[in-house]
C-alpha cells in the first residue's frame, strides 16, 4: 500500500486548514472519498481535493508535498499514525497531538508542538515562533512528547513548557524558555535575550552561557548523575544530539528568583 | 398585519389562564382583540395541542459591562471550542460562559427568553455597558446602576444630608445612566475593600466613612420607595459565599424595616456553618422568612456543574475566591470612584462537597419559597452558569425522580447533609411561567410583557409538551419577539432589534450642585460626559427604541 498523499494543487489558497487530515480521521477512507471531504479554506468549506490532489490508499501514513506554508495544524489531535511533510509546514503543527509521528523536511510554522500531550515531531529546518507553547491565553503548554528541532527555533521557544522534551541543533530567539512549568529544552547553539524570564521548574540545558537575566543565581558546578541518563534518552532523536559527548560536569544557575526560582539553567560542554 | 396563533394552550398567570385553548391576534407587534368576523388573517399558525408563554424575562444576566468583556478578553479557551459560524442571518461568534454579544441574543431567543436585565451596571461604566446590550439582539434590554460604595453616596451619608438629597442622587443616576433599577453589591464592602479590609459586616462602620451597609441598605431601599421605581433596591448583601453567612442574610431582610427589596442570587448568601467541615445549608431559614416577609423577593444564583466564569463587582468576595480560580487566572480592579469589579473563571465539580452542596442549597431555596411570585429562575449568568443551561434547570424543579437521580450522583456528603431527597415539590408549568415570565414583568413594572392580555406586546413562545422539560423548553416551536417570528424549532429565522427598557425618577436638578464639583475634583470624567442622551440610547442600539416606565410605584405624594 502506498501512503495517502496530498499534493498541493499549484499555489495554495491563503490558510488551508488541515486539521481533519490525520491517520485517526482518514482511517478507512479511499483517496476519492478523502477528496470530497469539507476542509476550511480561507475559512470556508470547500473540498480538500479542490486543494489537494489525493493519491494513495495507506491512511497510517500521510504525506504532504508541495508549497505547504500555508498549511496549518497540521496533524493537530493526532493519537496514531505518521504524517510527513515534505516541503514547509504552516502554523500549529501537531497542535495538540496526542501520539503518533510527524517529520517535515522543511521549515514549520509558529506554534509548532503547541500543547503537545505525548508522540514525536523532527522539524529538518527552522521552526517559528512560541514552539512547545499554549495557545494564547491557556495556560499550559506542551505536556509531554518530543519536539526535534535540526534548524533554528524562533522566539517565545518552550514558553509554559510543561512536561516532555524540546532539543534544538541550533539557535534559539528570544524568552527562551520563558515561564517555563517544567520539562526539558535542550539549545546546541546560541540563546536570545531573556532567556528563562518568569521560569518557575524544569531546565534548560545550554552547551554556553546564555545572557540570563538577573534574577538568576549561580550556584557552582556539579557533577549530575542524571545528565548522563537525560542524554541517552536522546539517542532516538539521532544526530547530532545522540552523538554529544557524554558529560555529566555542567554549571548550574537556578532562577527565576522573581517566580518562585525553582528552574534550573545547566551549561555544560 | 394581522396574525392568527389558532388554538393553542395558553398558560398566563397575570390573568389567571392556566391551559386554556384560544386564539390570540397580533397587529403590528401587539397582541389585539379578535377582528369582526370575516376580517383578513395576513398570517395563521395552527398551535392546537402545543403550548403558548409569553416570552421569558431573565432579571438577572450578567450581559453588558466592562466585567463581561474582561472575562470575554481573558477565557480564549471559553471561545475556541464553541465557535458560531456567521450565516445569512446571524454574525459569527463564539463563547460558553462569556458569549460574544450577538451570541448572547441569539441563545436567548433559541430558548424563547425575550428579555434580560444586565443586574451591576457601574454607573461609570454605563456607556459601555449599553453598547454592548445594543450589540445584542432580538432581546429587550435593562440594567440596574449600581451604588452603595461609590464615594459620593457615603460621603453624603457620612454628612449625614436628608434621605431627599441621597433620592434626589439616585434618581439622577438612574436616569443619567439610563438604568432600570438600582443594584448595591456588597454595601459598603467594595470601598472597605480599597482601605485593605476583607470582610465587613452588616453592622461593622465602613473605613473612613464611619457607615455601616446596615445604614447603606435601609437609606438605598428607601430612596427607592420614595422615588416610585417599580423594581425594589435590587440586593447582592454582605459576606457573600461566606458560610455561616446566612445570619447576615437574615439580619439584613430585618434591616429592611419592611421596605420592599430584592435579594440577588441568594443561594450565595444562604450558608450556615454546621456540620464536620463548617459549611451547611441555611436554605430552610432564608425560605422561612422569605415566606413569611412579603415585602422580599429573591432570585435563586442556582449553580450547576461545568466550566463557567464568575463576574461580579464584588471585589472583595472574588479576591477571596481567585484562590479556587480554574483555570488559574483572575482580574481584580479598582472602578475609579465608583466601585470594583473582579472576575474569577470557576468549575463547580459535582464530586466536590462545597459545589455539590451549592447545588442543593439552590435547589432547596426553589422548592422551600412557597410563592413563585417572589422566587426568580436564575442562576446569576454566568456565575452560577450560563444562561443556557436553564431548561436543565427547569427539568431539575419540574421533575422530581430526574432530580433525585442528579442528586445521587453528587458528593455523598453533601447529599446527605442536604434535605433535597426529602423535598417532593415538582414545580408545574403555571409556576414556570410565573417565575420565568409573569413575577419578573411585575417586579420591573413591565406592564406590556410577561402575559398575553390585549395591548400586551407579542413577545410569545411556544412549546410541544414533553415529559423532558430539558428538552421541550430548549427548543421552542416558535418565538415571537414584538410580534415578528425570530426562532422556529431552536433555530433564529429571522433577527430582530429588541427595545431598552429604562425608568426616569424625578429629581430636583439643584442636586447638580452636589455631583458636578465630585466628578470636577475626583473624578476621570466630567458631569456632562457622563451622561447619556436617550439619542445616543438609540444610536448604539440598531435603531431599537427606548422605553421609559412610569414611577408611580408605592410613590410618597
Ligand atoms: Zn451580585
Ligand atoms: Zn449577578
Amino acid at each position: 500500500m502506498s501512503a495517502l498523499t496530498f499534493t498541493a494543487r499549484g499555489m495554495p489558497a491563503a490558510d488551508i486548514d488541515c486539521g481533519g487530515l490525520t491517520c485517526d480521521s482518514l482511517a478507512g477512507k479511499s483517496a476519492a472519498e478523502v477528496a470530497k471531504l469539507p476542509i476550511l479554506v480561507g475559512g470556508r468549506q470547500t473540498p480538500c481535493g479542490d486543494v489537494f490532489d489525493v493519491s494513495g490508499s495507506d491512511t497510517m501514513q500521510i504525506v504532504f508535498r508541495g508549497n505547504g506554508a500555508t498549511c496549518n495544524r497540521i496533524g493537530a489531535g493526532m493519537t496514531i499514525g505518521s504524517i510527513r511533510v515534505e516541503g514547509d509546514a504552516g502554523d500549529h503543527l501537531g497542535l495538540q497531538m496526542k501520539g503518533g509521528k510527524i517529520t517535515v523536511t522543511g521549515n514549520a510554522g509558529d506554534f509548532a508542538a503547541c500543547e503537545m500531550k505525548r508522540g514525536r515531531i523532527v522539524v529538518q529546518g527552522n521552526v517559528g515562533d512560541s514552539a512547545g507553547a499554549p495557545l494564547p491565553g491557556n495556560k499550559k503548554g506542551m505536556s509531554g512528547g518530543m519536539l526535534v528541532v535540526h534548524g533554528n527555533a524562533g522566539e517565545r521557544l518552550a514558553d509554559q513548557l510543561r512536561r516532555g522534551q524540546i532539543l534544538v541543533a541550533g539557535n534559539a530567539g528570544a524568552y527562551a524558555a520563558s515561564r517555563m512549568i517544567a520539562g526539558t529544552l535542550v539549545v546546541l547553539g546560541t540563546v536570545g535575550a531573556h532567556c528563562g524570564h518568569a521560569m518557575r521548574r524544569g531546565s534548560l540545558i545550554v552547551r554556553q552561557r546564555p545572557p540570563l537575566p538577573a534574577t538568576f543565581a549561580d550556584c557552582g558546578t556539579h557533577t549530575l548523575a542524571f545528565l548522563p541518563l537525560l542524554m541517552a534518552s536522546w539517542k532516538e532523536a539521532g544526530a547530532p544530539f545522540a552523538t554529544l559527548p557524554v558529560n555529566p560536569r555542567a554549571q548550574r544557575w537556578m532562577g527565576d528568583t522573581g517566580n518562585g526560582g525553582k528552574a534550573e539553567v545547566l551549561v555544560w560542554a | 398585519m394581522l396574525i392568527k396563533l389558532t388554538g393553542g394552550k395558553v398558560i398566563d398567570p397575570a390573568h389567571n389562564v392556566d391551559g386554556v385553548a384560544r386564539d390570540i391576534y397580533i397587529r403590528d407587534g401587539r397582541i389585539v382583540d379578535a377582528p369582526e368576523p370575516g376580517a383578513k388573517v395576513d398570517q395563521e399558525y395552527d398551535l392546537r395541542g402545543k403550548l403558548v408563554m409569553a416570552g421569558a424575562i431573565d432579571l438577572h444576566t450578567h450581559i453588558g459591562g466592562g466585567k463581561v468583556n474582561i472575562a470575554r478578553a481573558m477565557l480564549p479557551e471559553d471561545h475556541r471550542p464553541d465557535l458560531c459560524a456567521a450565516t445569512d442571518l446571524e454574525r459569527s461568534g463564539c463563547g460558553h460562559a462569556a458569549p460574544s454579544t450577538f451570541t448572547t441574543g441569539y441563545r436567548y431567543a433559541e430558548m424563547g427568553y425575550t428579555a434580560g436585565f444586565e443586574p451591576a451596571m457601574m454607573p461609570v461604566n454605563a456607556r459601555q455597558a449599553h453598547m454592548e446590550m445594543g450589540d445584542t439582539p432580538i432581546i429587550d434590554k435593562g440594567a440596574y446602576a449600581m451604588l452603595g460604595s461609590d464615594d459620593l453616596l457615603l460621603s453624603l451619608m457620612k454628612d449625614g444630608v436628608d434621605q431627599r438629597v441621597i433620592n434626589d442622587y439616585v434618581a439622577w443616576t438612574i436616569t443619567h445612566s439610563q438604568a432600570m433599577g438600582l443594584k448595591v453589591v456588597n454595601p459598603g464592602g467594595i470601598s472597605a475593600f480599597k482601605f485593605n479590609q476583607r470582610k465587613l459586616d452588616l453592622d461593622e462602620q465602613a473605613p473612613f466613612y464611619g457607615v455601616t451597609p446596615r445604614q447603606i441598605l435601609k437609606t438605598l431601599a428607601q430612596a427607592l420607595h420614595d422615588l416610585g421605581v417599580p423594581h425594589p433596591l435590587h440586593v447582592h448583601g454582605c459576606n457573600l459565599g461566606v458560610p455561616g453567612n446566612v445570619q447576615t442574610t437574615l439580619d439584613s431582610f430585618a434591616a429592611l424595616d419592611g421596605l420592599p427589596a430584592h435579594f440577588t442570587h441568594i443561594q450565595f448568601h444562604s450558608y450556615g456553618t454546621e456540620g464536620d467541615r463548617k459549611f451547611s445549608s441555611g436554605a430552610a431559614h432564608i425560605a422561612e422568612m422569605v415566606n413569611k416577609h412579603k415585602n422580599i423577593s429573591v432570585d435563586v444564583g442556582q449553580i450547576l456543574f461545568g466550566q463557567t466564569v464568575t463576574a461580579s463587582g464584588d471585589n472583595m468576595s472574588q479576591h477571596r475566591n481567585a484562590a479556587h480560580a480554574d483555570p488559574s487566572k483572575s482580574v481584580i480592579m479598582d472602578i475609579e470612584c465608583d466601585a470594583g469589579c473582579g472576575v474569577v473563571p470557576f468549575r463547580y465539580r459535582d464530586t466536590n462537597f462545597v459545589n455539590a452542596l451549592q447545588w442543593c442549597i439552590g435547589l432547596e431555596t426553589f422548592l422551600l419559597v412557597d410563592d413563585p411570585w417572589r422566587v426568580f429562575l436564575t442562576t446569576d449568568h454566568p456565575n452560577g452558569a450560563p444562561f443556557t443551561s436553564y431548561p436543565h434547570l427547569i427539568r431539575l424543579l419540574m421533575d422530581k425522580s430526574f432530580r433525585n437521580e442528579q442528586l445521587a450522583r453528587i458528593n455523598t456528603d453533601a447529599a446527605g447533609l442536604s434535605t433535597l431527597g426529602s423535598l417532593d415539590r415538582e414545580y408545574s408549568l403555571y409556576e414556570i411561567a410565573i417565575m420565568t415570565r409573569a413575577a419578573p414583568a411585575k417586579t420591573l413594572g413591565l406592564r406590556d410583557r410577561g402575559h398575553l392580555g390585549v395591548g400586551a406586546a407579542a413577545d410569545i413562545t411556544v412549546y410541544t409538551e414533553d415529559a423532558d422539560r430539558e428538552k421541550m423548553f430548549a427548543k421552542p416551536n416558535y418565538v415571537f419577539k414584538d410580534g415578528t417570528l425570530v426562532a422556529r424549532d431552536g433555530r433564529i429565522v429571522q433577527v430582530v432589534w429588541g427595545n431598552t427598557h429604562v425608568v426616569k425618577p424625578e429629581y430636583d436638578p439643584g442636586i447638580e450642585k452636589v455631583i458636578e464639583p465630585h466628578f470636577r475634583r475626583f473624578r476621570t470624567q466630567r458631569m456632562g460626559n457622563f451622561k447619556i442622551s436617550n439619542d445616543e440610547m438609540c444610536e448604539c442600539g440598531h435603531g431599537s427604541k427606548l422605553h421609559v416606565h412610569d414611577c408611580t410605584h408605592g410613590r410618597k405624594q
